[in-house]
């Protein structure tokens, strides 16, 4: 395996891609009793329409990605849960808007456990009844964030920024389009989405890189996988203009709830210039708006935000967007008072001193990410499929000036593509 | 595997775990007192109040400040019910110096002071907590505390507790009661707060590259808690066993999924011999998902996406709850009561429980990779009075044979039923 050696915050990380186009990659943490090992594929509840190369393209029902981790737990004899349990692993799966995950942690029968997350990810099994069972299940799930505020108020700011966008989509689709999902548009989503060269391993603990990959290679050699041609993913083209600037939902809640978003339609090539949007973006929200920063304390002292107030930016390959915001008596005062808080520093910037401080507490805080063998799987894992590498976002931060972050948010914070995404009982 | 060293310094606990796993160095202070509503509402408010300013650093954002040059040290805090105790936990993480090139202070150090502090010399006025701090954080708890209903999950849970546990003090939310906080004023309230340090039972935890010689060094003039005689060592105080009649409880309110809460008790704690095997009756009941509520509930019945149980091993209650329809209700009942039934009657396989026993050990061997976590499990030795290392737990838990869960399954009682509705349909 290869070895990529990061110094600066002495981690080595081995890697090695496979024959049938699987990356594989091992993060040895001595002294850790556990393992966290992922199995992700590159596709999320985004990629609804899509063509494999020489064939036809495909439009499948939303939330079809979720659904399809859903099922992957069955096999005809029985359900994975069980296997995982039997050699003590704590088994689970995620998707996410550009990626599924399956995952295990353990601190014992590493190999046994493994080699059952290889198997069940690449081994689909659907049948009329398991799939018609499923529709119960995941109906209930979908109930349950239409009766939580902070997901109905996150998914009101993406519906209202995004006109066209697949992001806009809720990750779990709807009552209605799971139930057009059969055993054979699962099928055939696995099979697109689900080959070795569009799929990652990551294994960070107490193993040794050399077994691993022994092991992953010997798992994969035993299967046949025919060469895929490429993947083309349709997401329409996202306009500039928002879908509409205030989203009102009424939901049952003790303090209204507000949250603000931009969005960029986003052409950034992946690797060293996406890394340096990415870290120049965080700083810039950091700055402006975290709890250490002027924005906060005085909105604070006035009442209108408490202790939930955050904020986050994500950029993926095509779009980038940021939301800021959390309970509030008062949403149209708080978005008036962060409209002007952003005029102001689109205007006049921010000073060298907050964007030093900014940077070591960026620093500080991913070495302590550091600490958490789930973090660093699941965040090299995102980055990855974005086109950065995490481990590099450290050196990324070091790197960045103060006119970078200036120039940053005069780029993002454009009112023309801001909207608002309330919630309310009244 | 390394030990946490334990010494009496100050008139605290002092609780050292050297090692070099960690990037990092946590601190964790837990200040406890007794669960009362007279001061229930009044401790929680005060890391609010605490955690706006100390004397070195008096404003807010210069506090935060300070943390962000620490290499965004992390500060936070909790405040929870254990048993018959209300616990206040102040932590902080900070990294290792080593990872950043150039730092002349000692990172470690300049954390301690700032905990010391925040929790020795507090932003006074006329001898008492600024009357600013308190006025605004009293309106952050009355936020916090009338927020919980925002999450169903969350607020199903906790009324069912607090229903089953109407006539104790653990029927408190550990955030107080929103009804109290007008009569707090900040002479008031700094008087309870000297009280408590002088009263509380407080352990400090340090978790990192250091030793406990080292740390004793580095505490030298901190903390400075006049008049403590000595750590003062919490009670374990043994649950009666009460008549439990069952009761149902159900409330309306305008939602779309029934949140269906069972509350029991377990008639064993954590100080007990049998705790090990109501770890495991927990587990085979509802704690993963090869475990009997999900299995019956979900994956047979397909009636939820949740179900499932937890067991709080310091009151010694046993908390089940599902999402389900609404008209569904007595299916979703039917179906839990009967895998209480099968539990109690000895009907679970050698692999139920040999799967059960595989993953609580695995989340005991998790525990160690994280310096919090570690914390939490030491502490609940220091609370329930009961020293049991992981090692001998998992050696228990190891031993333990289906008689001794099914006596567990036996002594469990049904107290609460409770159903979270929307508000149509017949009652």
């Amino acid at each position: 395996m290869k070895q990529l050696r990061y110094d600066h915050v002495q981690e080595t990380l081995y890697y090695e891609q496979l024959d049938n186009g699987l990356e594989l990659y091992v993060l040895p943490k001595p002294g850790f009793s556990k393992t966290y090992a992922t199995f992700t594929t590159h596709y999320g509840s985004i990629d609804n329409h899509f063509q494999i190369e020489g064939e036809e393209p495909v439009q499948v029902p939303d939330g079809i990605a979720h659904f399809l981790e859903h099922k992957m737990f069955e096999e005809p004899d029985g359900d994975v849960f069980e296997k995982f349990s039997a050699k003590g692993a704590s088994a689970n799966a995620f998707t996410s808007f550009d990626r599924t995950t399956y995952l295990f942690s353990a601190t014992d029968h590493i190999e046994d456990n493994l080699t059952t997350l290889l198997n069940f990810v690449q081994h689909p099994y659907f049948t009329e009844a398991s799939v018609d069972k499923e529709k119960g299940i995941i109906g209930q799930e979908i109930n349950m964030y239409q009766d939580n505020p902070d997901w109905r108020l996150y998914y009101g700011l993406l519906d209202a920024l995004f006109q066209k966008h697949p992001v806009r989509i809720d990750i779990a689709g709807t009552i209605e389009s799971i139930s057009r999902i059969t055993p054979e548009t699962l099928y055939k989503c696995h099979e697109a989405f689900y080959h070795p060269s569009n799929m990652m391993v990551f294994v960070v603990g107490g193993v040794d890189p050399q077994r691993i990959s022994e092991l992953v290679k010997a798992n994969q050699d035993a299967k046949v996988y025919n060469r895929q041609g490429e993947i083309r993913r349709f997401y329409e083209q996202e306009p500039e203009p928002v879908t509409e600037q205030r989203k009102v939902t009424k939901l049952p809640v003790a303090l209204p709830k507000c949250l603000i978003g931009f969005k960029e339609i986003d052409g950034t090539p992946p690797g060293a210039a996406a890394l340096h949007k990415e870290a120049a973006s965080r700083i810039m929200l950091d700055i402006l708006f975290s709890p250490s920063s002027e924005s906060y304390q005085s909105l604070y002292d006035e009442g209108l935000i408490t202790d939930n107030f955050g904020l986050e930016y994500n950029l993926y390959r095509d779009i980038a967007y940021s939301a800021i915001g959390g309970d509030t008596k008062d949403p149209d005062l708080l978005v008036e008072r962060l409209k002007s808080f952003i005029a102001r520093y689109v205007e006049h910037g921010v000073s060298e001193e907050a964007f030093q401080r900014s940077k070591r507490k960026k620093i500080g805080g991913l070495l302590r990410m550091m600490n958490s063998p789930e973090t660093i799987g699941n965040e090299y894992t995102k980055f990855k499929f974005r086109g950065m590498d995490w481990f590099e976002l450290l050196p990324a931060y070091e790197s960045l000036t103060l006119d970078d972050v200036n120039r940053r948010i005069r780029e993002h914070f454009d009112m023309k593509r801001m909207s608002v995404s309330i919630v309310t009982s009244s | 595997m390394p030990t946490f060293s334990t010494a009496e310094w100050n008139g605290m606990r002092l609780h050292v775990l050297p090692t070099r796993q960690f990037k990092t160095f946590s601190i964790a202070m837990y200040i406890g007192i007794p669960l009362k509503e007279e001061t229930v509402t009044r401790a929680a408010l005060i890391p609010h109040v605490l955690r706006r300013g100390n004397e070195r650093y008096p404003e807010t954002k210069q506090f935060r400040e300070r943390l962000d040059d620490l290499y965004g040290a992390g500060f936070g805090f909790d405040i929870v019910k254990r048993g018959n105790y209300q616990i206040i936990i102040l932590r902080m993480d900070v990294v290792n110096d080593a990872f950043v090139s150039g730092e002349s202070e000692s990172l470690l150090d300049a954390a301690l002071q700032f905990l010391s502090d925040t929790v020795t010399r507090p932003v006074l006025e006329q001898g008492a907590f600024r009357a600013s701090y308190v006025t605004s954080e009293k309106e952050t708890l009355r936020k916090r505390i009338e927020a919980i209903v925002n999450n169903k999950i969350q607020y199903a849970a906790e009324r069912c507790i607090a229903e089953m546990c109407r006539d104790e003090p653990y029927r408190l939310l550990a955030l107080g009661r929103v009804d109290d906080l007008e009569d707090i004023d900040p002479a008031g309230l700094y008087a309870v707060y000297e009280d408590m340090l002088q009263c509380a039972s407080i352990d400090l935890y340090i978790v990192g590259d250091t030793t406990p010689e080292a740390v004793q060094a580095l505490l030298d003039g901190k903390f400075g808690l006049s008049g403590r005689a000595s750590a003062v060592p919490y009670v374990p105080v043994r649950e009666e066993r009460r008549n439990v009649e069952e009761r149902e409880v159900v409330e309306r309110m305008d939602v779309k999924q029934g949140k269906l809460n069972l509350g029991l008790r377990a008639n064993v704690t954590y100080a007990d011999d049998d705790y090990p095997a109501a770890l495991i009756y927990n587990g085979i009941l509802g704690g993963f998902p090869h475990s009997k509520l999900f299995i019956h509930v979900r994956e047979r019945a397909s009636l939820a996406y949740y179900a499932s149980s937890r067991f709080d091993g310091h009151k010694g209650l046993l908390m089940i709850q599902t999402g389900i329809e609404i008209a569904n209700k007595e299916k979703a009942e039917s179906i839990i009561r009967k895998q209480l039934e099968d539990i109690r009657n000895g009907v679970v396989s050698d692999d139920e429980l040999s799967k059960t026993k595989a993953m609580i050990i695995n989340s005991l061997r998790e525990n160690d990779d994280s310096a919090f976590d570690q914390i939490g499990y030491h502490f609940n030795s220091v609370l329930s009075g009961k020293e049991r290392s992981k090692q001998e737990l998992i050696e228990a838990i190891q031993a333990t044979g289906l008689g001794s869960v099914v006596d567990i399954a036996r002594n469990v009682e049904l107290d609460t039923v409770y159903f979270l509705r929307d508000k149509g349909g017949a009652s």
